[in-house]
């Protein structure tokens, strides 16, 4: 039985679902990620609108919250001048009892192109790309805790932007790692583009066992943790975990992880500080460096569009290919 | 009418009998075969006689969950795993907690004519933890054992209250060590789950409840079965605990045999189990445990599934594995990987019998009870859906193939052959 990351390539190594970072390629991603600056013009800005899906139907299905990430997945649709639907599952299906399979049986039969899943349940998209018909494209838009590859794509265009290729970057995780899907997304991704220096900054109840195993050098202590890197990627923390009794309070978080402007005088001079959003002023991040200039967390929003821009154009031209060898 | 099988192979670990030989059944037992005349008899021929095997934990699913499995269905299943004695669990809907559940199993097990059926009840009402059950009601009703089922004690008070009224009354206990505040989590807290962002479960929900149940069984000296470890520290644990004489058993089941924390890679729901697949340094000293006999039995952990349940994102599956069926051929899998047949094949035979205390089962000797199986072990067996038996399809082997090929199967002398439908003996021969 094929895991995510082969499900979601095709035989020729073709990206047809986007479900994980885990098992792509530098080649591949370099490719999405050189798609998706020409889908940004040169000032920077994400271009209007292109045809390439026109007639072609995406439909959001969110089956937990979401706002920016589904925004600027309808956003991204739009541009590409397909037809968008966006189905909140949380209050129509999935509450009066049908389960996941039959939620995706019914929706086939809708002659959808693209699927993009946002679930609790980690896994949930890759279920649904395991099971759907040939022709449908799934887009894994954060499941559970496993992975958000769109957001770790974005995460790598901007690094790509600001600091160049990540084969010879530093590059530090600070925060909720064990909870965050952006983190292990990001993780993956930033193996496959050679990054040869990751390291997580968190408490032991904040990073998940075997970190090492995924090249992952651990601190503790943020002070060295942060010693001269390039890139600073800080997570959201969740108010679930000081009820869950992993950490004592936010103020703490803060005095210990905090990233402020002293802190982020020890890793290089021209470092980035980047964060997922929506970001925590006081205990993520200290208010002068979420508006400083080395803060670059509103040109991933930006970066955001034209990645998931991308991630359909390729999925959707990788099905109709595939389709094309069908017949 | 009697039966002698000639010219086989008899394996039995602590049998006096063994290498090419004849064997005869009579009256339910196994016989001198030269005391017998007019018997049918069968050529063994080219064919090995095993005992027939004792899986000291299968989930039957009947009553109340017969979507999953009923107690013929999973009972037939388990004769197709030459497995001739089950231990069935208590996790039923509802759940055995009174003699009136207990008879129920037996009755339709009985009525089922398959294999041995030793039903289980609970310690607790209702299986929660907190009050506890009639347990000697239980067991004069017909239990093998009680157990917690998949659950935890809800506290130590109650696990200590547990212990010492069944050691006064010498009723022996089978425990699933979990510490209740550590348990879920659909995954070992490894790289695995790391990589895959899955709930996990630490080893210390089982580490720490193996020590703090061995420490009451020390004050309490209440016999103990520690059933489904799944980490190395665990076996260790018991290991000491056995050099100073706590009475103390455990067993592993064939899945942590098998597999370690990598076989969830792929999200196979298949792989979910409730307690769940940890390293491959565990799962290597789990078989160690076997091989030197700190581990006593080996288990099938049967559990059956509908279709539906594991219809979904591998978290929000339901946990287990259909496996009775597959048992022999599991077995000899793992003689080709390392837990040679003679130590796999006394943990699922003399080693449970002694267990239970039923002294008479478990070996091919004169005046014991005939329970045995007639197998070419070289012989592949198909488990496609045309062969498959048990309800619940929710196996690695569904689909695939073994080795293991059973001709014939007798549970009490009774041939039991035609029960399964995996190839029926040739009497011509």
């Amino acid at each position: 039985m094929p895991g995510p990351a082969e499900l979601q390539l095709n035989r020729d190594g073709n990206l047809r679902h986007l479900l994980t970072t885990e098992g792509l390629s530098r080649e591949l991603i370099t490719s999405l990620l050189d798609t998706a600056d020409g889908f940004r013009s040169a000032q920077g800005q994400p271009v209007k609108k292109v045809p390439l899906l026109r007639g072609k139907t995406v439909v959001n299905l969110f089956f937990e919250n979401s706002t920016r990430t589904r925004t600027t997945f309808d956003i991204a649709a739009h541009r590409l001048s397909a037809d968008v639907v966006t189905l909140d599952i949380r209050t129509s299906s999935a509450s009066k009892g049908e389960t996941l399979f039959d939620t995706l049986k019914n929706l086939e039969a809708m002659q959808a192109d693209l699927f993009v899943v946002r679930h609790s349940a980690g896994g949930a998209p890759f279920f649904i790309a395991d099971r759907v018909t040939p022709h449908i494209a799934v887009v894994n838009a954060g499941d559970g805790t496993h992975a958000h590859p769109t957001q770790a794509l974005l995460d790598l265009m901007t690094i790509r932007q600001h600091k160049g290729d990540p084969n010879n970057l530093s590059v530090a995780i600070v925060g909720d790692l064990r909870h965050s899907r952006v983190a292990r997304s990001l993780i993956h991704g930033l193996r496959a583009m050679q990054c040869p220096d990751i390291r997580a900054i968190a408490p032991g109840t904040l990073l998940p066992n075997d970190l090492a195993d995924l090249g992952v050098r651990t601190f503790h202590r943020i002070e060295e943790g942060l010693s001269g890197v390039d890139v600073i990627v800080l997570l959201r923390l969740q108010k679930e975990r000081m009820i869950a009794g992993l950490l004592p309070s936010e103020r703490e978080f803060f005095k210990l992880y905090g990233m402020t402007e002293d802190r982020l005088r020890l890793a290089k001079s021209d470092a980035i500080v980047m964060h997922p959003g929506p970001i925590n002023r006081g205990v993520e991040i200290a208010n002068e460096v979420a508006d400083g200039p080395q803060a670059v967390i509103l040109n991933q929003v930006t970066n955001g569009i034209a990645v998931r821009m991308a991630v359909m154009a390729m999925t959707i031209s990788t099905q109709q290919a595939d389709a094309l060898c069908r017949l | 009418m009697s039966l002698v099988i000639e010219h086989v192979q008899i394996y039995s670990p602590g049998s006096s009998l063994h290498g090419d030989t004849s064997i005869g059944i009579d009256a339910g037992q196994f016989v001198d075969p030269a005391q017998l005349s007019n018997s049918v008899v069968i050529d063994g021929r080219g064919w090995t006689l095993l005992p027939g095997l004792i899986d000291m934990r299968v989930n039957l699913r009947e009553p109340g969950l017969e979507h999953k499995g009923t107690i013929a269905s999973e009972t037939r299943a388990a004769l197709a795993g030459g497995v001739t004695t089950v231990v069935a669990t208590p996790n039923t809907d509802p759940v055995i907690d009174t003699p009136a559940d207990v008879r129920l199993v037996l009755e339709r097990a009985q009525r089922a004519e398959t294999c041995r059926v030793l039903p289980t009840g609970l310690i607790t009402q209702g299986g929660d933890g907190h009050l506890l059950a009639e347990m000697m009601s239980l067991m004069e009703a017909g239990t093998v054992a009680l157990s917690q089922g998949d659950a935890p004690f809800a506290s130590t008070a109650i696990a200590l209250n547990a212990l010492k009224y069944a050691a006064s009354l010498d009723i022996p206990l089978i425990l699933d060590p979990t510490l209740a505040d550590l348990r879920g989590g659909c995954a070992h807290s490894g790289r695995v789950a790391t990589g895959l962002g899955l709930s996990t479960n630490s080893p210390l929900s089982e580490t720490l409840a193996v020590r703090l149940l061995l420490e009451l069984v020390e004050v309490t000296r209440c016999r103990v079965h520690f059933s489904r470890l799944t980490t190395a520290r665990a076996v260790q644990y018991i290991a000491n605990a056995k050099k100073r004489d706590l009475p103390v058993s455990c067993d592993v089941s064939l899945a942590h045999l098998l597999f370690d924390e990598t076989a969830i890679a792929n999200l196979n729901p298949n792989f979910h189990l409730t307690r769940p697949l940890r390293t491959r340094h565990d799962r290597d000293a789990l078989r160690q445990g076997v091989i030197e006999g700190v581990i006593d039995a080996i288990v099938s952990d049967h559990a059956p599934h509908e279709p539906g349940a594991k219809l979904a994102p591998f978290p929000e599956t339901e946990p287990g594995m259909s496996m009775v069926e597959c048992t022999l051929s599991a077995l000899y899998a793992l003689d080709h990987d390392g837990l040679p047949f003679a130590h796999s094949l006394r943990a699922m035979t003399t080693s449970p019998a002694h267990l239970l205390g039923l002294d008479w089962l478990g070996q091919i000797e004169v005046g014991y009870t005939a329970d045995c199986v007639l197998v070419d072990p070289t012989g592949q067996r198909v488990f496609d859906h045309a062969h498959w038996i048990s309800e619940g399809e929710n196996s690695p082997y569904f689909q695939g193939v073994g080795m293991g090929q059973i001709h014939g199967i007798w549970v009490e002398g009774n041939d039991r052959t035609d029960r399964v439908s995996i190839g029926i003996r040739d009497d011509s021969r």
